[in-house]
């Protein structure tokens, strides 16, 4: 069990001392029992800090906004930043590491296992609670917790954990300066890709079903693009009014500009940009699902990244997230790759 | 009485500088008889094909997407080819993954001498991709 105030305490001492200019961490929200990130740079609101099933973010997108904005200002790191980080969070902290997106001095890692348990599901909560709101969560060995109007209410972790959660298998990270809870790896509560597997026992016609479905829903709001700590691109290739203009920018550059995929929120467009995103996470992709979470139209966007997850690790070997040195999947090549498929 | 119009697929064939391209230049010159449904699509090597040109080319209506280069070992630019096949096979499992028919995406090798070969590639792929009927999946909707 981790001991929010080890956090806090590990918290304040950085600040105190200077070693870092910031936590980015968890705080209580402003909506029920949901935490949000917290950005703390004084050591007395160290105490606002939480831990707790609904710190859900992976706050490692912080750190690339914070290099973003320190990049605007010209401005170097000097001291890190500190990072409150899961193990899956931490694992995208390396992905951005192995890319140089930030040195490894840049950031300090805490780092919380989420040992025997994981994150909250709220779609999952709601049918347990028969509408009562939750006003706290908290870990009990493998229960949450939940405070309502009418009293406690205890529930098997299993029951309403994420499912990326579920199948985690390595929710500790590996990569960090300290770190609290056990390494409880090899835990199994649900078989590796079990939701991918499932879907894909269905015939070619039916998935195309499933997915057309969903590709017609999406609203192209975006929201997976801004939430991901990989999708740090300044010029994406699939959003033309991302490009910069400039002042030497002319009417006839912008109308000549390859627009690989138009802006309406249609089915064909919406493949195209949905497929070109899971191929551009493929190999870097450490499934923190908040994709999936930040969809206001509920895309299974998790699988289609899933599957690329599992075809790395099966054909090339390949885990992202690894270790800082090893390669990229997509730059890198083994000489055993499989080429049956070729002609 | 309408005359019957048979359907011929439209494949968009990439083929690399060194070798498929020039492999298709001695198809040509050869005069081997091959179908005329291919579009050629000149790249400097299959490692630079973007997973993205396939999907552009089945967003603009392509039925059948090719991709040709060099034998492994023969790159021109040493491991092109290498870094093309993981590519490929990511984007192919994929395509296939959201249910598009995995004879709708070819990849093969080709190389300058294999003139008769791409004749063969071709030929293979465009009487596969005839049963399937037109690709409208990932088809770019019409505007009226």
């Amino acid at each position: 069990m981790i001991n929010v105030q080890d956090i806090r305490d590990t918290a304040r001492d950085l600040l105190a001392k200077g070693e870092v200019r910031a936590v980015i961490g968890y705080r209580r929200g402003s909506r029920g029992m949901l935490a949000e990130p917290a950005f703390i740079t004084s050591p007395e609101q160290a105490d606002e800090l939480v831990w707790d099933p609904t710190c859900f973010h992976n706050l490692s997108l912080y750190l690339v906004h914070d290099r973003k904005f320190l990049d605007h200002i010209r401005k170097n790191p000097g001291a890190p930043v500190a990072i409150i980080a899961k193990g899956c969070d931490a694992r995208s902290i390396v992905v951005l590491l192995q890319e140089h997106y930030f040195k490894r001095e840049d950031v300090y890692i805490i780092g919380v296992s989420c040992e025997g348990t994981g994150v909250l599901d709220e779609r999952k909560l709601a049918p347990h609670l028969n509408g009562a709101q939750a006003s706290n969560a908290a870990f009990d060995g493998d229960d949450f917790v939940f405070t309502t109007a009418e009293g406690e209410k205890r529930l098997q972790a299993r029951e309403v954990m994420a499912d990326r959660c579920l199948e985690c298998r390595i929710p500790f990270p590996k990569e960090h300066n300290a770190v609290f809870g056990e390494d409880k790896a090899g835990r199994q509560m649900e078989a590796p890709f079990a939701a991918l597997t499932r879907f894909e026992e269905q015939g070619s016609g039916e998935r195309w079903d499933f997915w057309s479905h969903h590709f017609d829903r999406c609203i192209r709001c975006f929201a997976c693009r801004s939430v991901c700590p990989m999708c740090y691109c300044d010029e994406c290739v699939v959003d033309s009014i991302t490009f910069p203009v400039t002042t030497e920018t002319t009417a006839e550059d912008k109308a000549n500009r390859v627009r690989w995929i138009e802006r309406s929120a249609v089915r064909s467009e919406n493949i195209t940009y949905l497929m070109t995103r899971a191929m551009h996470l493929a190999g870097r992709c450490t499934d923190c699902g908040e994709c999936e979470r930040a969809c206001p139209v509920n895309v299974p966007i998790r699988l289609l990244n899933n599957k690329m997850e599992r075809e790395a690790r099966e054909q090339f070997g390949f885990e992202p997230g690894a270790s800082i040195g090893g390669p990229s999947l997509v730059a890198s090549f083994l000489d055993s790759d499989p080429g049956d498929f070729i002609r | 009485m309408s005359e019957q119009q048979v359907y011929e697929p439209r494949v968009v064939a990439f083929l690399c500088k060194w070798c498929s391209s020039a492999g298709s230049d001695l198809a040509g010159v050869s005069r081997i008889q091959y179908p005329a449904n291919a579009t050629p699509i000149t790249v400097p090597c299959t490692g630079a094909i973007s997973p993205m040109y396939i999907m552009s080319a089945f967003n603009k209506g392509a039925d059948g997407v090719l991709v040709s280069g060099c034998h492994i070992g023969d790159c021109h630019y040493i491991e092109g080819n290498y870094l093309a096949r993981r590519k490929m096979q990511l984007i192919m499992e994929l395509l296939e993954f959201i249910g598009v028919e995995p004879n709708r995406f070819r990849m093969s090798w080709v190389s300058a001498a294999e003139g008769a070969k791409f004749a063969q590639v071709i030929t293979d792929f465009v009487n596969d991709l005839k049963p399937l009927g037109p690709q409208e999946k990932l088809k770019k909707a019409e505007h009226s």
